[in-house]
């Protein structure tokens, strides 16, 4: 049985302008959430905004869950509201997740609110020992600074940041090293790109992404993860449809019921039809997808 | 008053527990929703619209949200009738309600074979025809807006479903519902339902563009809860002139269980719950308790003494 909580509200803080980290107060929702799920969330009781609102996993905290969510609407305007204290309904996890399974060589590529879910993902990589690259593209300075805290907040060993020719070598590097051994490190190195070039690389965060992949062919990634705005999406999937490097994508549309009843949510499938982002995903495998149509 | 309210109803054809049931393409093919509660606790569900061939729908977007409710234009995707048969049939067999097939056709015949392929199966407690097609050979108006369709396309269900109950559903997109419910009453329905959705529109100033991929969309919630009563107390006296065996069923916005009993009182027999699954989605249930609450506190014996209560 999936239940329908009634969580309270035990923190609601800016990270940055207009984004907020939420936290809740739910223990059977937080024991369940893997990385790359949703939980929906019903901001305001009444018709008023009638939808709950799709949020992913951004991390658990003992028997807390952390939404990180940016300002974008009315529902979310409320949200910002929210009191500690105050008791908010939900369901979930829903969807199907990030694979993590087979990857030992990981690069994940965040977008803006890409983040919220990525953080996660890569919190049970470092968990589970993997050395991971982690992309991070923004407008500037100023908007990528409080997402970035947060990756590093969700992190034991925290984070490297890396130049360009440190994000290419860095596999073969870290293979090296865990040979011998780099306890304490941090095994996530990060790499951040601003379209204003106000902090990092200047450009767009899948350029990172083409030099990343660009190195020595023995230790090439062998997964990409990736979430962020449609256009960064169907870019990080058609680089890595070129390197033939395996890729799985978390992806958004306007939602209703979250459980996969209505049929709102659909994204167009690889081979004709449609998959909905509630069930078939909200992560799905870059192939899986028409782009085309997209 | 002593003891719980009777929640039991006779409706057009069936004998449901209570008077709540989930309404067409909110509520999937019933699974969706087993995670969060037993359907043997509500009256009855009816699946999404069903058509002879697997449709893919309109491309997204296809929702929007709007004061107080929702546009859809999801374009009745569905699996097909071979595949709901062979998929998702046994599963609701097993369940204890009762299971209305709701139906997607875009001519008469198509309707008729749709009937006779459903019809007596296993699971199938009634049929529930979505006049608010298209009528391809019609040039693509829908059949719901003219009696003389409506009743062409019951008829041709009745005959074919046999012994399985016909229900059709009306699409509040019309002048006057009283003709259109007649037409159906006489050719054997036994049971009329609305309201469907509200034809609508969204736009984003911003981008200067529809919202919805398909322009158009079918508004449903809380704001059109004024139309719905306003349609079944409209419809009910002269059904229950001419054709008394026939029953409404009320929805349209409902969200609690006294707009439940506002449908009861406007001449329903029993009410379906759309929308408000998305907002909880074991909104049907808690629906139904409110509504024995409701009785309970109004000294109402039986739920079905709230139907056409109505003083004026
Ligand atoms: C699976 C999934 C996970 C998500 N995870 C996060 C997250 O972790 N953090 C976060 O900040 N946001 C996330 N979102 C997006 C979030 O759900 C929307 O920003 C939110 O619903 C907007 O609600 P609102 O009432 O503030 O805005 P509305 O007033 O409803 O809309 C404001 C604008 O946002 C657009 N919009 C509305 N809903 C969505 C949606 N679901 N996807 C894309 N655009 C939408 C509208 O078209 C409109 O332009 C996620 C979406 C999905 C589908
Ligand atoms: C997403 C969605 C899909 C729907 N699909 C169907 C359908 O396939 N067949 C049908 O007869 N009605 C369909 N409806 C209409 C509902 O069954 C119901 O008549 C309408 O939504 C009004 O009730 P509500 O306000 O409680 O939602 C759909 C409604 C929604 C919101």
């Amino acid at each position: 049985m999936t239940t329908i909580v009634k969580a309270k509200v035990v923190g609601n803080q800016a990270v940055r302008p207009e984004v907020f980290l939420l936290t809740l107060e739910t223990p059977e929702i937080a024991a369940a959430a893997r990385p790359g799920q949703f939980v929906m969330l019903k901001v305001a009781p009444g018709p008023d905004p009638l939808l709950a609102r799709p949020f992913s996993v951004h991390g658990t905290d003992g028997g807390k869950l952390l939404i990180l969510y940016q300002v974008r609407g009315k529902g979310t305007r409320l949200l910002a509201e929210a009191e500690p204290g105050l008791e908010l309904t939900l369901w979930g996890p829903q969807g199907r997740g990030f694979d993590l399974g087979g990857a030992k060589r990981p690069i994940l590529v965040a977008g803006g609110m890409g983040m919220a879910p990525l953080a996660f993902a890569a919190k049970v990589l470092e968990e589970r020992a993997i050395p991971s690259l982690f992309l991070n593209g923004g407008a500037n300075q100023e908007s990528i600074r409080g997402l970035e805290d947060r990756l590093e907040a969700m992190l034991v060993a925290g984070i490297e940041r890396g130049s360009v020719e440190r994000l290419r070598s860095f596999f073969a590097a870290k293979t090296k090293a865990a040979e011998t051994s780099f306890s304490g490190a941090p095994r996530i190195i990060l790499g951040t790109s601003t379209e204003d070039g106000s902090f990092g690389h200047k450009g767009l965060v899948t350029d990172l992404l083409e030099e990343s992949l660009s190195a020595s062919q023995d230790l090439q990634p062998d997964l990409v993860l990736s979430c962020g705005p449609l256009p960064m999406l169907k870019a990080v999937a058609r680089i890595c449809a070129k390197q033939k490097v395996a890729s799985q994508v978390s992806l958004e549309a306007p939602m209703a019921c979250g459980v996969g009843a209505c049929q709102g949510c659909v994204q167009p499938a690889a081979g004709g039809g449609y998959l909905r982002v509630c069930q078939e995903g909200p992560v799905l495998d870059a192939a899986q997808v028409d782009w085309e149509r997209v | 008053m002593s003891g719980k309210p009777d929640m039991r109803v006779s409706l057009g054809g069936l004998e449901l527990k209570n008077p709540v049931i989930a309404a067409s393409g909110t509520f999937g093919y019933g699974r969706e929703y087993s995670p969060f509660f037993d359907p043997a606790r509500l009256g009855g569900l009816v699946v999404k619209g069903i058509s002879l061939k697997p449709r893919e729908g309109n491309p997204p977007p296809r929702i929007a949200e709007t004061a107080g409710g929702m546009l859809n234009a999801i374009g009745l995707a569905n699996l097909g009738v071979e595949a709901f048969i062979a998929e998702k049939l046994p599963w609701l067999a097993r369940q204890d309600t009762a299971v209305v097939v709701n139906l997607y056709a875009e001519s008469v015949d198509e309707f008729g074979e749709l009937a006779g392929r459903l019809a007596g199966l296993d699971g199938v407690a009634a049929l529930e025809l979505n006049v608010s097609c298209p009528n391809v050979k019609a040039g693509g108006m829908a059949f719901g807006c003219d009696p003389g369709p409506v009743g062409q396309v019951t008829q041709a269900a009745v005959e074919a479903a046999g012994d399985t109950p016909v229900w059709v559903k009306l699409t509040p997109n019309v002048a006057d519902p009283v003709p259109v419910a007649l037409a159906a009453a006489q050719a054997g329905a036994r049971a009329v339902c609305l309201i469907n959705t509200l034809l609508g529109m969204a736009i984003d100033a911003r981008t200067r563009k529809p919202v919805l991929a398909n322009v158009f969309g079918g508004l449903s919630g809380p704001a059109i809860k004024p139309v719905g009563l306003r349609m079944v107390w409209q419809v009910r006296g002269t059904l229950a002139a001419q054709h008394p065996g026939v029953d409404l069923v009320g929805m349209g916005g409902i969200a609690s269980g006294v707009d439940a009993a506002e449908y009861m009182l406007a001449g329903a027999t029993a009410v379906q719950v759309g929308t408000a699954s998305f907002s909880r989605p074991d909104a049907c249930l808690m629906i139904a308790q409110e509504l024995g609450q409701f009785c309970a506190e109004e000294s109402v014996a039986r739920v079905s003494d709230l139907t056409g209560g109505l003083n004026t």
